[in-house]
């Protein structure tokens, strides 16, 4: 086979990578603050893909849709906490795995019922014809899931070092109890990290949907994904789930060039399996060196 | 400034504070001392909010504050340094001393520039402090992360502060330090509540204190009062 199109293949692949970090992304800001992730992220990126695609239906232009898109995923990412994660969190229990995956459950029969089943293609201004870059054809669709995942992870890093709120964000995360000694309410941040999961989630799905339509299904391979991504790179690394991301799908890419398309998903499975057995805390996954 | 009047409160089903009352007087500083798990760290945490009280009252400054939870305790003045110092490991020294003035910083920009008159004065008190004040909290020797933790305390401008075994695991020469910046904090007119293991020390620096003992108060008086104490000097003096 060529080589300049295992490259192509690889590299569209690693493209789409970037879409499950984006959402592993979102697995960790939740993690950091409470120790709990929202199960029906995957919910989240197909509800807020399809509102957004509803806007356009109502006629509004595709770049005021984005960031309406945006803040309707973080609403209904405080909505999940209200209503799945508080109550198990005060109470000490791991109730919000349960409750988040029923909430899950629910957006998805009530996207089945509003929406209904059929696939629908997404439509956006952005160009799909390929760009010849360095040897292969990258699409503008293409790019825009990279600008659009690199932009958001970097705004909610410079957020996090930067501003004093995201220090609170760190240091709720580090140890909530001294950040309530501190006057930092830990509730208000735990809503504030499911408000940016939920933008995060939305992201992901406006970005994806012009390539594979939108669907009340369309997020539940990815969702699977995201979690090996967030699994293999560790809860903590930021950095960590954009390289494994891109190595993940372009991994994907070449098994369904090699094997054949219905090996897609294996490579996802493989690298969580490997990683639970031989590294659990994640490649990226760090000890943090403390001296007692 | 600090009135604790029959402060109950445990953990579960136990209860460790069986009605615990103390006060806290403007400029001074009180000692509270007893035996392991008599409650003393379970009165620290009681006050502040980190554990809710199941009865009695704490006033701050003539405000009830019982039950209103860590967060709006401490936005209403009291800086609880706790016990085992509990710095933000993975974050620098400085944004450790910058979260303690999170009250009353502006949450996204200026709050550096806002913070400069009192980030001079915590590094004047503790000049280790400026010289690693980029390094990781987690990764400063014990002492250095005691003084962080009183430093943060400062940093909140708080009018009550109640310090849990600044002490605790370090080595004498730096366990001085500590009760010497404690007394410049007290001629500056720092209100202060301590809890110490060491309880020579504590009652050379308090105005008054209280002695502990399975959840109640057993015995205060003025240091000089307690030194005479024959009990106290049996268990707590010897």
């Amino acid at each position: 086979m060529p080589f300049s199109i295992v490259a192509q293949i690889a590299v569209s692949g690693a493209l789409m990578g970037l879409v499950y970090a984006l959402v592993a992304y979102g697995f960790q800001l939740t993690y950091a603050t409470s120790k709990s992730i929202n199960f029906g992220q995957g919910e989240l990126v197909m509800v807020s893909a399809f509102v957004s695609l509803s806007l356009i239906d109502l006629g509004l232009p595709y770049w005021a849709v984005v960031p309406l898109g945006l803040l309707f995923g973080a609403l209904l990412g405080l909505a999940v906490e209200r209503a799945a994660v508080r109550l198990a969190l005060e109470q000490k229990s791991e109730g919000w795995i349960l409750l988040t995956i029923i909430t899950g459950l629910f957006l998805f029969s009530a996207a089945e019922n509003v929406w209904g089943r059929d696939d629908r293609p997404f439509p956006t201004p952005i160009p799909s014809a390929p760009i010849h870059l360095l040897g292969v054809d990258v699409t503008g669709l293409e790019i825009s899931v990279a600008v659009g995942v690199l932009a958001v992870m970097g705004l909610v890093e410079l957020f996090k070092r930067r501003t004093l709120l995201g220090k609170a964000f760190e240091a709720v995360s580090a140890d909530r109890d001294a950040g309530e000694l501190m006057g930092i309410s830990a509730t208000r941040t735990v809503m504030l990290s499911y408000a940016l999961s939920g933008g995060v989630a939305a992201l992901a799905g406006i970005l994806v949907s012009p390539i594979t339509t939108v669907g009340p299904t369309m997020a539940s391979a990815m969702i699977l994904k995201a979690f090996s991504v967030a699994v293999v790179a560790g809860l903590e690394s930021g950095f960590g789930v954009v390289v494994v991301g891109l190595f993940l799908g372009a991994l994907e890419g070449l098994a369904s060039l090699y094997i054949g398309s219905g090996w897609r998903e294996a490579p996802g499975l493989a690298l969580l399996i490997l990683a639970l057995a031989v590294r659990p805390t994640g490649v990226f996954g760090k000890a943090v060196i403390r001296k007692v | 400034m600090l009135i604790v009047t029959n402060l109950h409160a445990g953990y579960g089903l136990s209860e460790v504070l069986e009605g615990a009352s103390l006060n806290v007087k403007a400029g001074t500083v009180v000692a509270l001392i007893g035996a392991n798990g008599a409650g003393k760290t379970t009165t620290m945490r009681a006050i502040s909010g980190l554990i809710t009280p199941t009865r009695g009252e704490v006033l701050l400054d003539g405000k009830p504050v019982q039950g209103l939870g860590a967060a709006k305790v401490a936005r209403l003045g009291l800086a609880h340094s706790p016990e085992g110092r509990k710095v933000f490991a993975p974050l620098s020294a400085e944004d450790n001393l910058l979260l303690g003035a999170f009250p009353w910083l502006p949450r996204f920009f200026g709050f550096r520039k806002k913070a400069a008159p009192d980030l001079e004065r915590v590094y004047g008190l503790f000049p280790k402090l400026a010289e690693r004040r980029l390094q990781l909290a987690g990764t400063l020797s014990g002492g250095e992360q005691q003084m962080l933790a009183i430093g943060r305390a400062l940093m909140a401008r708080p009018k009550v502060m109640l310090l849990d075994e600044p002490s605790m695991g370090l080595a004498p020469v730096i366990v001085q330090e500590v009760f010497r910046t404690i007394e410049r904090l007290k001629a500056e007119g720092m209100t202060m509540l301590l809890v110490e293991q060491f309880a020579r020390a504590a009652l050379e620096v308090a105005d008054y204190a209280y002695v502990m003992e399975r959840g109640r108060i057993a015995v205060e008086g003025t240091p000089a009062e307690l030194s005479r104490d024959e009990r106290v000097l049996a268990a707590y003096l010897g």
